[in-house]
């Protein structure tokens, strides 16, 4: 008898940037058919045409292309371009979608991407993925990494140009087959249970801004332009140059606030990323030229997420970004030179100019918005004041039931936020979904795999042609000759395409017929093709790591175009080497993990108690630890906030919900006492104020929140008229009108003891705290005065809105200098000082309360529980995520995830999305009964192992341990690999002298007859 | 620290230390004491673990190091440390080892009371065994060498003729003889609350000048430095694989180096494995490659594959040198190469328990210049 399912065990993900692609991914590991819709010809949104990321310089592509790779080859994921959406119907766990894909005249298919075909198209066409600054053909593809690794034919043009005239030379060219003109538009009809809009937003087209100059002037650029010129694979390969006349621009100033916190244009909203990336612009340009001068035109720096301030110091300190605080009027342009001047109105009132080789507009992701008003009206979501779609803080991704958000279609956001917010969608689609879990998926069945460890090597070959890419320059049957003479090698074929289907048959029918049990492949890159290679053997009955590849094409043929002759003879060389590995080939069998799936969180905060609902509604028995007597965590000092949630209901409705939800156990008053195990099977203990509890789980959530830190200076503790934020904020919370008097003067100063060599960190949440309570006093007494002494005022998003709500109530914002922090005077009255700059003299504000903005400080206990748990920790004390940008809740230690403020300090709505996150991730590994870990892990041979535990010292995974065995009754030491935790990295092997430890497919046996056959002279 | 001086009894400074160590072992604090003690035939000293003070006749001062005392404590202590407290008296260079060797886990200092003897630098053990002088070698020393004439410094071993810190560092007790009139007594220190505790029923008397220990001290290393900067000078030329190899010439691949080293502790040197057997095919096929193949093959890789692997631990105690049947003057190379690799990582091997061994340091800003910029 089978289960009936009520719901449909299926997600459409519309919108494939990286918001979509994690959502994707998640939601396809945990089980669920996931449907990708996305309008362009590929994958990838916006990341995948950034140049590097803030704060850690990473490389955008190299870091979201294996996400796209992953997704390209996930078995549960259809990935479909083109397509537009039409009509949303039906109920949460059972819509129907109905879209339409757009031809793309060629078979994904069949085509291998080889470019044959863009070289006889004749027509030019601006290239949209670099915004215009190069051309591309009809045919094209729309970058060397794109999802589907195919090309695309434009039929439409853009308007000014037309497109594909069907002069059919590229169906000639192509030798594969794959270009089909007669390809016709279809219409789909996908059941689904859930939603996930991931469409993102464009860049803002400055255009609407005549007072730039953007397109009128040729070296006035948009920040997204500026990255494809910074970019290696961009239009200058890198190379700054500038468009008017191809120099090099040393003087340059980048614009914030392009299209954002801009009245003008209805964006009364920050972009909240741009600030950041200006800073990474101007660093990236220092560096690929040192003689760039970068100025920054810029209202505040909002460097309000991890580690920015830090970046931002870096920026000023060790690259000489000159900030000007200034909303500048003009740009114009010298007409003979094509420089461009900047008017400005300096801090001192006095109007300034000057001239520029180059001007960077940022814009933020705040385009005109078309697609999302379009997408908004058709399917029928409710749209806030920003024209955004409308979510409570309550529900931050939840659009309607079953329908989900995620990335900048939600809100202005930088990459983090929108991976979070991808996840936590993941993690409500699966809660709603969790019955038809696994019932849309297919598991692929292979045949047994045939035991050949033992027998002679007999190797089969199959050498790529790569249509041109490799047969053009390396004399690919010559190469074959050589190779069959060769020890070992029982057969050698070659291929116009190795990747192609027809091939992975002929693969899979030479190992039978001539008996091979062992292949090697060369062609291009292990990293993207060796998985479909390893199927083949698998498909054939092989061991899947009884595969070697040789890379001849990115190694060999692409870098050596010019020289031919010696191409071959390289790849006769780098064959001829694989080949002599290959013959010590051996099967490896990945240990198999066994999964406890059941979890525990750590902290009974917001995120804590998120995650442990998410989990529990997915399906997965959660313990919950809490180290005080009520589930709350900081919101008991949190009494109302902006965006009016109402606190007290929403402790008491979560406690409720906890506490009567079945699968959630709560202790309080409690805390982890010891850990064990590794992902999939830990054993902790437990200390609850009866007694100590063993409990083993698959996972861990980390939620330990933060606190409010309590300052030294300005006369807190000594004055009573001095308060903290929140200390204020309680006692506003019980105040009534007649408490408040006409001229009753608050004055907050923001940055307390925070932003500064000690704390240097920016706590997120204190400038919107200041509004807060700034606006509670106003709407206590109108005549209260308020003002709020602040660095940046870091109201990014559509927190924006907050601020200038509380300018038109009459709040005074005063902008101090770190350097001359205001003083305080306490001895007849409260008096503070501040220096301003207008007047060019300190100001003297007698106030009646004086209220320190300070921050959150971390748990001290994290260190702790980051060597408990084998996480780190930052400098200051926060938790390290193992990718700031990709990887936001996950940690490098596999099966330990971490949500809310002990990751940094932030808002309710994004402590509850963080959670939910972690809930997703954690998930991803609780809804499997296994684990497969790493295929290449070490293991040590103990007959030569000493102990000496270098190995345990440089694993980064904490893979090893020292252990004490008993041996023939003698008591032996050596070290020990878990295979759960190794990863794969071989630094221990390259650390021990006594070649103790050695790492499975890499073993020393396997890889000196490479040197060997190398040094080898003829 | 205390300082208390004992008494030489009757000019013997042997008997008296001999009397010093039974009052040690009989005091039942200690349940064994490892020292160096000659062998029947008096050719040679090496340690002996005595755990009956009756037993006890050793030299603790004789000057020869035949087998490194490093790897015996570590031999004594690796698989599970002693459960109550034994002695082990030791020189400078082998303490230094002892500690590299704990920080490689292959010793334990647990219940370990490490006795350190002042070091005037050893012979080597041929020439002890058959010393060419009237006395005996123990004699011989105190005669000239502790008496400050220079002649014991003729049969110096090179390691012990340039050793920059002959004291030990690193210990509970002190036997020191730097500085002090040996006719009359000798020091002990204790530099730890164990080495007070074990002292303090032992009869011994107030010193009588505490300065002349520390002049004597830093005149023996201003000497020994003076020595080391000649030393090193002269090797400056030993560069390039050319003149490495030819250095190396007259190795024959015994291994006996690796054998001595203190710091070597692989089980299997990967030189001793199968590693490098191969089929007589392969072997012919190399000889074909270039005309010619020397063999044994790996001599020289084996040399430098060793050094790679100790040298930032290298204490310079020179016990490969006196291994070598070939008389190859190791120390030539080695002294030098330890200089400079632990230079480059600012590591002291020896001095400190808690300072990491290089190669489990990372440093972000370590080698730029090797890497990109």
């Amino acid at each position: 008898m089978t289960k009936k399912t009520e719901t449909i065990g299926a997600v459409a993900v519309i919108g494939g940037g990286i918001a979509g692609v994690q959502a994707a991914l998640d939601l396809a590991d945990m089980g669920y058919k996931i449907y990708v819709l996305e309008k362009s010809p590929t994958i990838g949104g916006v990341m995948a045409q950034l140049d590097k990321t803030f704060p850690t310089n990473d490389c955008s592509m190299c870091i979201l292309s294996p996400k796209l790779v992953d997704c390209a080859r996930h078995q549960n994921i259809e990935i479909l371009t083109n397509t537009t959406v039409q009509t949303l119907e039906g109920t949460p766990g059972n819509f129907t979608i109905k879209a339409v894909k757009k031809p793309r005249y060629i078979d994904i298919e069949k085509c291998t991407s080889c470019g044959s075909c863009e070289k006889v198209c004749p027509i030019s066409l601006p290239n949209s993925f670099e915004y215009g600054l190069v051309k591309r053909k009809a045919i094209y593809k729309p970058f060397p990494q794109a999802i589907p690794n195919a090309y695309v034919i434009d039929k439409e043009g853009d308007g000014k140009n037309r497109g594909c005239i069907d002069c059919m030379r590229c169906v000639k060219e192509c030798k594969s087959g794959a270009i089909n003109h007669e390809q016709t538009p279809e219409n789909l009809s996908l059941q689904v249970g859930a939603v996930i809009i991931a469409a993102g937003s464009p860049p803002f087209d400055p255009v609407t801004k005549p007072e730039f100059g953007y397109r009128t002037y040729k070296n006035v650029l948009t920040s997204v332009e500026f990255e494809r010129i910074l970019s290696a694979s961009g239009p200058t390969q890198g190379k700054i140059l500038r468009p008017s006349d191809q120099k090099h621009p040393t003087k340059i100033a980048w614009v914030h606030c392009v299209g954002s916190r801009d009245a003008s244009v209805n964006h009364e909203y920050c972009s909240a990323m741009c600030c950041m990336y200006t800073a990474k612009e101007a660093i990236i340009a220092k560096e690929h030229a040192s003689d760039i001068e970068p100025t920054v035109f810029y209202i505040d720096v909002r460097s309000y997420g991890k580690d920015f301030d830090k970046y931002i110091n870096r920026a000023k300190k060790e690259h000489h970004l000159r900030y000007i605080r200034s909303r500048i009027s003009e740009i114009t342009e010298e007409p003979k030179t094509k420089n461009l001047n900047i008017k400005y109105e300096d801090d001192t009132g006095d109007f300034k100019q000057e001239t520029y080789d180059l001007v960077v507009l940022s814009v933020g992701l705040c385009g005109a918005g078309e697609r999302r008003n379009e997408l908004m009206d058709l399917l029928g979501f409710d749209a806030n004041e920003f024209k955004y779609v409308r979510t409570s803080p309550e529900d931050p991704v939840v659009i309607k039931p079953g329908v989900f958000v995620a990335g900048s279609f939600l809100e202005p956001q930088a990459i983090p936020e929108s991976v979070m917010q991808a996840s936590a969608a993941a993690a409500n689609a699966a809660a709603l979904l969790k019955d038809s879990r696994g019932t849309l998926v297919k598991e692929k069945k292979y045949p047994l795999e045939k035991d050949v460890s033992t027998e002679k090597p007999r190797i089969g070959v199959f050498l790529c042609n790569c249509g041109i890419n490799i047969g053009g320059y390396v004399d690919v049957p010559a190469v074959a000759e050589y190779i069959k003479t060769l020890p070992d090698v029982t057969f050698v074929e070659t291929n116009v395409y190795t990747c192609s289907e027809d091939t992975q048959k002929k693969i899979v029918d030479a190992i039978k017929k001539y008996d091979l049990n062992r292949i090697l492949v060369a062609a291009c890159t292990p990293r993207t093709h060796e998985p479909l290679f390893q199927k083949s053997l698998r498909d054939a009955g092989l061991n899947p790591h009884l595969l070697e590849m040789t890379n001849i094409r990115e190694q060999c043929s692409w870098v050596h175009m010019d020289e031919p002759k010696k191409a071959t003879e390289k790849a006769k060389q780098l064959i001829a080497m694989t080949v002599a590995k290959t013959r010590f080939l051996q099967p490896i069998q990945e240990a198999e993990i066994p999964v406890l799936q059941k979890a525990l969180v750590i902290g009974g905060g917001i995120a804590g108690m998120t995650a442990a609902l998410s989990l529990a509604d997915q399906g997965y028995e959660t313990v919950l630890v809490e180290k005080e007597p009520k589930l709350g965590g900081y919101l008991h000092n949190v009494y109302y906030t902006v965006d009016g949630i109402d606190i007290p209901k929403l402790i008491k409705q979560m406690t409720e919900k906890i506490t009567k939800h079945p699968l959630i156990k709560v202790h309080t008053e409690s805390q982890v006492k010891s850990l064990n195990g590794y992902v999939g099977s830990y054993e902790s203990e437990i200390q609850t104020p009866k007694e100590t509890l063993s409990f083993t789980h698959g996972v861990i959530i980390i939620a330990v929140g933060a606190n409010e830190y309590k300052p030294h200076t300005y006369h807190y503790n000594k004055d009573p008229r001095v308060l903290t934020q929140s200390e204020l904020e309680k006692d506003l919370s019980v105040l009534t009108k007649e408490d408040i008097h006409d001229g009753e003067t608050f004055v907050m100063i923001q940055c307390v003891e925070s932003r500064d060599e000690k704390r240097p960190y920016c706590s997120r949440i204190c400038c919107m705290q200041a509004v807060k309570n700034a606006l509670k006093i106003k709407e206590l007494n109108q005549r209260a005065e308020v003002f709020i002494l602040y660095r940046d005022l870091m109201t990014y998003g559509f927190k924006e809105k907050y601020y200038k709500d509380a300018r038109e109530k009459g709040v005074m914002f005063l902008q101090y200098d770190p350097e001359k922090k205001p003083e305080v005077d306490s001895k007849n009255g409260l008096i503070v000082k501040v220096h301003e700059p207008m007047i060019g003299d300190q100001l003297r504000i007698p106030a009646d309360h004086l209220i320190l903005s300070t921050g959150l400080q971390p748990n001290p206990d994290n260190p702790l529980i980051g060597k408990l748990l084998k996480v780190p920790v930052n400098d200051d004390g926060f938790f390290l995520e193992a990718h700031v940008k990709l990887r936001p809740v996950d940690f490098s230690t596999r099966g330990v995830f971490v949500a809310g403020n002990c990751h940094i300090p932030k808002f309710i709505n994004e402590s509850i999305y963080q959670a939910q996150a972690a809930a997703a991730r954690a998930a991803t590994i609780l809804c499997k009964p296994t684990l497969k870990a790493e295929p290449n892990v070490a293991f040590v041979d103990d007959d030569l192992c000493s102990g000496c535990s270098i190995c345990v010292s440089v694993c980064p995974y904490n893979a090893i341990e020292r252990v004490e065995e008993s041996k023939k009754e003698k008591t032996v030491i050596h070290a020990k690999v878990n295979e759960g935790l190794c990863q794969g990295c071989g630094t221990c092997v390259s650390a021990c002298p006594s070649s103790a430890i050695q790492q499975r497919g890499f073993k020393d046996k396997q890889l000196l007859p490479m040197i060997e056959q190398l040094t080898k002279t003829k | 620290m205390t300082q208390k001086a004992l008494k030489i009894k009757e000019n013997d400074v042997v008997g008296s230390i001999n009397d010093f160590l039974r009052q040690l072992l009989s005091s039942g604090k200690i349940q064994a004491l490892l020292v160096p003690q000659s062998t029947p035939s008096k050719k040679v000293v090496y340690p002996v673990l005595i755990a009956d003070p009756k037993k006890l006749h050793s030299d603790i001062i004789a000057p020869v190091l035949p087998v490194a005392t490093a790897t015996v404590v570590s031999k004594l202590t690796k698989v599970q440390p002693p459960s109550k407290p034994i002695g082990v008296v030791m020189r400078a260079c082998q303490i230094r080892a002892l500690v590299e060797l704990v920080k490689l886990n292959q010793a334990s200092l647990s219940n370990i009371i490490i006795i350190g003897v002042d070091c005037p630098g050893t012979f080597p053990i041929n020439v002890y065994a058959d010393f060419p002088e009237k006395k005996t070698p123990t004699h011989f020393l105190l005669e000239t060498l502790l008496k400050k004439t220079k002649d014991a410094d003729q049969y110096l071993r090179s390691a012990c003729h340039v050793c920059k810190d002959p004291i030990p560092t690193n210990v509970d007790i002190v036997l020191g003889f730097y500085g002090i009139d040996l006719d009359k007594e000798l020091i002990v220190e204790a530099h730890s609350e164990i080495g007070r505790e074990l002292i303090k029923d032992i009869p011994l008397e107030e010193i009588t000048d505490d300065k002349a220990r520390e002049k004597a001290i830093k005149d023996q290393r201003e000497m020994k430095d003076k020595q080391r900067a000649v030393f090193l000078k002269d090797k400056e030329g030993m560069k390039g694989i050319e003149k490495i190899a030819e250095f190396f010439d007259k190795c024959v691949n015994c291994h006996n180096c690796r054998q001595a080293c203190p710091i070597c502790y692989c089980k299997e040197c990967l030189f001793d494995s199968a590693v490098f057997d191969a089929e007589a095919y392969k072997f012919i096929r190399r000889a074909e490659n270039k005309g010619l193949f020397k063999l044994p093959s790996d001599a020289l890789l084996f040399q430098l594959g060793r050094m790679n692997h100790m040298i930032l631990s290298c204490v310079q105690c020179g016990l490969c040198e006196q291994a070598c049947p070939n008389m190859i003057p190791l120390m030539e190379v080695f002294i030098p190469a330890a200089e400079n690799a632990q230079k480059e990582f600012a590591y002291h091997p020896g001095k400190d328990k808690a300072e990491k061994i290089p190669m489990i340091v990372y440093r972000e800003d370590e080698f730029l210049e090797v890497g990109e910029k």
